[in-house]
Parts: C-alpha cells; structure tokens; sequence
C-alpha cells in the first residue's frame, strides 16, 4: 500500500489539467474550434490554398483535446491499486498542492461534491477539520490509510471529499468523542458515504439512456384508448428516469416472486396486503421499472408488459348511473385483454369490493376474469380491509394470490428515507440533514399512527420540509416542529430561559391556584420535569397517578393546574366520570371509535394527543373497565374498538378516588403524618377488594390528600377572592375583604367533610351578590376599589 | 509533458474508451429497433387492432377473421420497414464506428502529415 501522494502522478496532473480545461467555455471553444478548423481546411482546400492543411491539423488537434478532457481530464477514473494516487478523486487531486499538510487536506474537502454533503447534512466542514488535524507534512500518512480502509469498508469507487473527511475525523485521538457531542457515531459517517456514492450513482445513471424494448415495444403495445383515458400507466421508461429503488430484501423478494407468478401458468394474479406505508405501491412501480429493463433477465411472455394503475373515484365519477360502472370496467378489461401486454393494477383495490361513497363493488364482475387468469391483475390493499373483503367474499380472496407486505426496520427505513431525500428537497426549495432522519424515525414511531415504516417516517419527513431553518436546513428541531405543529405535543426539550424556569418553579405556579397537598404537587412537577428534560420512559405516559383523599381537597384542581401550567391551557385536559361506566359493556363506550363517540376516551386522546387524562372517581369503574386502562398505563397505549392504537405518551394520567377518605381523614384528626399511612391505606384497599393489586400497582405514585384545615380554608378564601378579582378586571374594579370578613366566610364556609367546594358556594352567595349590587347601582367607577367588611357580608347572608 | 500525457492515453486508455463508447452506441441503437422482437412478431396485429371479441361474441368470425388479417399485413408491413430502415442505420453505425476505431492510432499522425503537406504546398 502507497500512502506517498506524488504531486506529479499521471492522474494528479490530469487533474489539474481538466480543471483548467474542464471548464465550460475552454471546453466548448475548443470543439468550435475544432469544427471552424474543418471547415476552413475545407474551404481553402477547394480554393487551392496549402495553408488548409495546417486547419486540418488544427482541428484535428483540437478535437483530440476535446475528447481527451471529457474522457479522461475532466472524470481522472480511478486505476486498480492501492496506491493512494490511484484512488484519489479528481477534485481532491486538483487541489492538492505539493508535499501536501493535514490542513491542506482538510481545506480541500470543501471543494469536493461529497465534502459539501458532507458539511450540509453531517455539519462536518473544512474548518472543523482542520482544526482538528496539524500541520506536519508526516501526518498524512494515518489519514491516507484510514481512507484506503473507509474506501474499501464502503465500497467506494475512489476515494473522495467525504471519505477524507471521515479519514482524518477517525484518525484524530478523540474522534468519537467529537462525533459523540454531535450526536453521531462512526457508522453514521460511513453510512453517510455510502448516502452520497447511492445518489452520486444515480446522477450518473441518468446520462445513460436505458434499453427497454424500442419500437418493436411500441408497435406491440395495444390500442387502448379508454384504459389511456381512464388509467394511469405507471410504466414510464427513458432518458432521466430514475427506476424505483427497493431498499428492502423482502420487497426485492416480493418483486421476484410476482415475476414468478405472472410468468407461471395458473392465476394470473397478485395481491399485495400489508398497512398504509409499508411500500406496497414502491413494489409495483419497482416491478413496473423491471419489466421494461431490456437488460433484465426475464421471461418472455412477461417481458416488456405495462402496468396501468385503475383508480375507483375517477371511474366512479365518469359513470354515475347504475350499471355503466360496469359497463365501463367491462370494456377496459377487453381492452387490457386485447391489447395482450397490459396489467392492471386496482390501487386501494377494497373500493372495488364495497358499496359506499368513493368505492363500488365490481366483486361478481371481476371474479370471472380472475378465475379465468386471462387478464393479470394487481390488487394492492390494508390487510384490515382484506379481512373485511374475505369475511363477506372468500371465494373472492381465495382466488387472489396473496403476498404480505411487511413494514420495514429502523435501517431499511433510514435507506428509503435517504433515497427520498432529493425528492423532497426538490420540493422544499432545503437541505436535510442526518438529524432530521434519524429524529424523523424517532418521533414518527411514537406519533404518526396511520402509516407504518418507512411511509410514516418520509411522511414526516415530508411534512418537516416546512419548517426549515432560516438557512434553509431541515434538522432534528424542524422534525420536533413539525410534530408539534402537527400533533400538538410538546417534543421540544425545554431550552429556552422561560421554560426552564417555568419548570423549576412548577410547585410555586401550581399553589398559585391550589393550597397544601406538597407531597402530590411535588410528585407531579418532578415528573414533568423529567419529561421535559428528555430522561424519562418515552414508551409509558409522561406519568401516571392515582389520588386518594376526601372530596373538595384540591385532587381534580391539581389536574386542572398541570394542564394550565404544563399542557398549554385548563383546555387540554380529557375528563371522564367513571362513575358512567359501571357495567362490564361500558368499556365499548370507553374506546369507542371517534366517528361514533367523540367524547370516547380514545377518541379524546387521539385529538388531543398532549394532555391530562383526569379519571375521576376510579372505584366506581366495573373491573373490566379497569383492566381495560391496564396497557394504557402500562405502556401508554390503548386500542380502540377498530384496533387503531392510541397513545397516551404525552399525557399525565391522574386518577382520582375517595376510597379511604374516612380513614385518611381519621389519621389526620389523630395527628399521624399521611406519608407513614400510605403503605398501610394501599394493602387496606386492596385487602378490602376495592383496587385490585395489579391496577394499583401499575401507577407511578400513590398520593394521599389530606382534608383541608380552617387555615387551609383562608388560604382557598383568597384564590377565590383572586378570581373573582380576575373576572372584575374587564370592568376595571376589585374587591377587597378585611380579616375579620374573610373569618367570617370560612366560619360560614368551611365544612370538614365536603373540604373547599362549600367556600365557592358561600363566597357566591355573599361576596359575588354584593358586588353585583354595587355594579347594577351605579356605586362604581372604573379604577375603583371595594372594601367588604364582616358587618356588610353577614347584612348580605342574613338577608337570604 | 502535456503532449505525452495525451498520446500516452490516446493509444492505450483513450483508444479503449472510444470503442467502449462505439459499443455501447451501437447497443443502444440496436435496442431502439429491436430488430429480434420485430422478427418474432412480423404477422402480429398493428397495435393488437383487431375486432376479436366483440365480432366473435356476435358470432361474424369471418368478419373477425378478416379484420384480424388486415390488422396483421398492416403489422407486416409496419415492421418489415422498420427492420429494413433500422438495418441500415445499424450497418452505418456500425461502419462509421469501426472506421473511426481503426483510423484512431492514426489522428496523432494526421496532425503531423497536415503540416507536412502545408510546409510542401500540397493542393488537390
């Protein structure tokens, strides 16, 4: 192995040579030039003129430079070797100078294609590199030897800017280390040349014209006017045509086992089942590109065949009237026949085997035509709906031959993700970056339910495009973004100053609404704060509580202030009384599909995916509702009755209960502190078969509330008084109470048994009614105070 | 240096290149008329023009049978001219790439004998 690099290397000079005369006007001079020289040596030849032959000469000359530059300067092809002047690529050896330094090595990535994907998708630039390598002339040596390996372990076809790029960053001494604070590793570089040698790959491809069948193609290919008019042929062939690329090996499988069926004798079908996203439309169009590649080996009779997509709302639209539907699908399926050399393909095939809006049911038209395996057919549908299909037809679908189309994994995903790069790129008008991908992976797994990999994460991919940096790059926060915009969750980790303090001061916002009960406020923060610091279980809600203690204590208030605080507003919060769902059937009605029940459980939670599941009054549920909420606690998913998941991820379930509020309240009169009695109010429970041991045990805490004291009292005394003054700021007064009114309503108010709800009652009936009496008299003026003492609210109360 | 860097790859790696080039020319051109498949299917019908199923559903086979017969000479004669034409085009394509592969080693000397006949006042 050569690690010497020879400035004046044949394929170095070459090089530098095709950079000066690779460019465009040198270059097209030359063969103007070359054309001028011929035709002046032809017209002085016939003038008589000798000099002509020096023209000839000329032009010969310079056509030969011309051929040469493009052949050869301008590509410097790699020779078979080790040497490393053999192998580097043409951009890196032109701007190497001699006895080239690290530095020089570094400085020259920039001016390579890959080292410019390099640095927009991996933010590895020249000037990070080169800071990280010397200037010693004798440490070049590693990095060639390290890029002589990457080139080698990537298969690479020469050693370019980004095999450099990771050379010199694997040979530094704490390259992982670096990688690693830019939440990468070594494979992501290597995948990443691989990325940039794939589409490089394809760029190449499209200069090349492909051999798919030519005239004779055309001349066999039916006349086939209403399937033209009617269908899509997805078909397409040419000069810049990129084929479907199928990332997947069981999705190359499926493409050779649909050449097998259609080659074979026997049913001249294929349906290709499997979920939303899982590529079932990638495989037909890659088999599609297959069939017309001249160079592909394939059996005749099915060489060269064209596929043409039906679509059910466009048929549907051209023949209203009953029977014409069929009329019309009658006359293209003669016509496909006809035309010998067409398949068609019935995309979201169940719209042609149900009767309702946007779908027909051709089942009696079409299964003749199947069975008589004279016309091939592909039928491409949700393995839900096949389920559906083959319940109420299984003639039908035992007449189909059936392929499963498997979601793919988190590899393969990242694979297809990287080919649909420049598609969306196009698109956007951006640039992605590595951690859009892998984030786009990430966060689609958790959100994105109706598609399955790799659909659901280019769909997010897709949708991430939207919001690109100002500098026009797509990164792991334009994917959070986008969940965000979308989803309505909060993904983002909390990084700017008002967040942070905003959850480092959780309990002190929360009591701004609510009095005492520390222990359960200070569970719940810590939990949201976990959450928002990204250190917590992403497969379980954000956390999941159930609250013990008397009524009227603060237990549902508690959830109220979470959601104020935390969820972005009192509105996110998803509230169910389960003392309605008290019979074993209930639990339909507590899943119940959104379209039937929009106040389901799942129904609420899948529009409002971020927010606070408040369970009120748990021990009334029946068991099986109960063990239904078992996996929605556990790992924070719950089917609904059409089996779709729903995800509670990002909510914070509080269950409430008055279960041992006697004996909570019978503790506290003793004197006993709460936190020593839980154990012992958690077996009573159980014991008692109120709670069975593996519901309560699926919870992340168990907060006891204690029954509020009359100082507690004063306390909810004045946030009432505080909302009140809330409501009477549009009007631009407040009120006040002096200490011996406001004894007064805690007097009247304070019942231990119903805890703070009686306050808001007496406070209504005294302070509210009084101020109304001032407002409708005309007592008030804007900006004006009023002071309420003991004498006018006992007036008021005796009054009633 | 520059000069020998050109012959240097003129007479071994350039040379390779453009009869690569020729060849790949030619495939492609071959593929355009796929000659092959236009044998294979000389008496098909053009375009698969033929009222097969709806004349025999109605019984007429004769009809069919003629209808068939006349989409099938004009599918004949369709083809045979297109083999004919692209024959030849693939013949001088051919010719002109073989020509220019054998008088390649030549154009470096062709430079030299322009200027010799310039320097001698050759005229025709």
């Amino acid at each position: 192995m050569n690690l010497v690099y020879h400035y004046n290397s044949t394929r170095a000079r070459s090089a530098r040579l095709g950079r000066l005369l690779g460019k465009k006007p040198i270059l097209y001079l030359c063969l103007l030039l070359a054309i001028a020289l011929f035709a002046f040596w032809i017209i002085l030849l016939i003038q008589k003129m000798p000099l002509g032959w020096l023209c000839f000469s000329g032009s010969i000359f310079c056509f030969m430079i011309y051929y040469w530059t493009i052949k050869e300067l301008i590509p410097v092809p790699v020779h078979d070797s080790n040497d490393i002047n053999s192998l580097l690529s043409n951009n890196v050896l032109a701007n190497l100078p001699k006895n080239p330094k690290p530095k020089d090595l570094a400085n020259m990535v920039q001016y390579t294609n890959s080292g410019r994907f390099f640095a927009i998708r991996y933010g590895i630039s020249s000037k990070m590199l080169a800071e990280l390598v010397s200037n010693l002339p004798d440490d070049i040596s590693p990095i060639f030897q390290n890029a002589i390996k990457i080139y080698q372990g990537t298969q690479s076809e020469e050693i370019h800017g980004a095999i450099i790029a990771a050379a010199i960053i694997t040979s530094h001494p704490m390259g992982e280390n670096i990688l690693r604070q830019m939440k990468l590793e070594v494979s992501d570089l290597l995948d990443g040349i691989i990325w940039f040698n794939y589409l490089n790959g394809l760029v190449k491809g499209l200069s090349r014209r492909p051999h798919s069948g030519g005239i004779a193609r055309d001349l066999n290919f039916g006349y086939i006017p209403t399937l033209q008019r009617f269908g899509q042929n997805i078909s397409v062939y040419g000069k810049g045509h990129i084929k479907t690329q199928l990332h997947l090996a069981s999705h190359r499988e499926i493409v050779s086992q649909m050449i097998q069926i259609f080659s074979n004798q026997g049913r001249q079908n294929v349906a290709l089942i499997g979920p939303s996203g899982s590529g079932r439309s990638t495989i037909v169009h890659a088999f599609a590109d297959q069939l017309l590649d001249a160079d592909a080996k394939l059996p005749s009779n099915i060489r060269f065949r064209q596929i043409f997509k039906l679509d059910a709302a466009s048929l549907i639209s051209a023949a209203p009237e009953p029977g014409q539907i069929e009329a019309l699908l009658m006359h293209i399926f003669n016509e496909a026949y006809t035309a010998k050399n067409i398949i068609i393909w019935l995309e979201n095939a169940q719209l042609f085997f149900e009767d309702g809006t946007g779908s027909l049911d051709i089942a009696n038209l079409i299964m003749p035509i199947l069975e008589a395996g004279k016309l091939r057919i592909i039928l491409t549908m949700d393995k839900q709906k096949y389920l559906k299909i083959s319940a109420k037809n299984s003639t039908l679908t035992n007449s189909l031959n059936k392929i499963m189309v498997n979601p793919a994994n988190a590899k393969e995903t990242m694979k297809v993700m990287q080919d649909q790069v420049p598609n969306l790129e196009y698109q956007h008008k951006v640039s992605y970056t590595i951690w859009a991908l892998k984030e786009a992976y990430r966060l689609s797994e958790r959100y994105v339910h109706d598609l399955e990999m790799p659909g659901r994460a280019v769909s997010l991919l897709d949708a991430a495009g939207d919001y690109a940096l100002p500098n026009g790059l797509v990164t792991d926060k334009s994917v959070q973004q986008a969940v965000e915009k979308t989803e309505g969750v909060k993904v983002q980790q909390a990084t700017d100053q008002a967040s942070r303090a905003q959850l480092l001061n959780m309990e002190e916002l929360i009591h701004k609404r609510m009095v005492d009960q520390k222990d359960a406020v200070k569970t719940v923060s810590d939990a949201l704060r976990r959450s928002a610091a990204g250190v917590r279980n992403e497969k379980r809600p954000i956390g999941t509580y159930l609250f013990l203690g008397p009524t009227g204590v603060g237990k549902t208030e508690l959830a109220k202030a979470i959601s104020e605080v935390y969820f972005n507003g009192e509105n996110n919060i998803v509230r169910l009384d389960l003392n309605e769902f008290v019979n074993a059937n209930d639990v339909s009605r507590l899943i119940a599909d959104g379209a039937e029940d929009e106040m389901s459980l799942t129904a609420q939670v899948m529009k409002q995916p971020f927010s606070v599941v408040l369970l009120d009054e748990i021990e009334k549920a029946h068991p099986q509702v109960l063990t239904t909420l078992l996996q929605m606690l556990d790992e924070g998913i719950l089917r609904d009755i059409k089996g779709r998941e729903v995800s509670f991820r990002d909510t914070i379930v509080i269950a409430t209960s008055n279960a041992g509020a006697e004996k909570i309240r019978e503790q506290v009169n003793l004197g006993n502190p709460l936190v020593n009695y839980k154990e012992q109010l958690v077996n009573d429970l159980m014991k008692s078969g109120e709670f069975k041991p593996e519901f309560l045990n699926r919870f992340d805490e168990i907060c006891l509330f204690k029954p509020l004291s009359p100082a507690d009292c004063l306390q909810v005394l004045d946030l009432i008084i505080a909302s009140v003054n809330k409501t009477l700021s549009t009007q631009k007064i407040s009120i006040t109470l002096d200490d011996d009114a406001k004894n007064l309503l805690v007097e009247k108010g304070y019942d231990p048994q119903l805890g703070a709800r009686p306050m808001k009652r007496i406070v209504q009936k005294s302070v509210e009614n009084l101020v109304a009496k001032f407002v409708l008299s005309g007592n008030t003026t804007p900006g004006m105070s009023i002071q309420i003492t003991r004498s006018m609210l006992e007036e008021e109360l005796n009054t009633k | 240096m520059f000069m020998v860097d050109l012959i240097q790859w003129w007479y071994f790696r350039g040379w390779g290149t453009f009869a690569s080039g020729f060849k790949h020319k030619l495939q492609d051109l071959l593929d355009f008329f796929s000659i092959g498949q236009l044998f294979q299917t000389l008496f098909m019908p053009y375009r698969q023009i033929s009222a097969t199923t709806s004349a025999e559903m109605t019984g007429s086979h004769i009809s069919a049978f003629l209808d068939r017969l006349v989409s099938r000479i004009v599918g004949f004669f369709t083809r045979i001219f297109i083999i004919i034409f692209g024959g030849i085009s693939i013949l001088i394509e051919a010719l002109v790439g073989t020509a220019f592969v054998v008088v390649w080693p030549l154009l470096p000397f062709l430079i030299v004998i322009g200027i010799v006949l310039a320097v001698m006042g050759v005229t025709f």
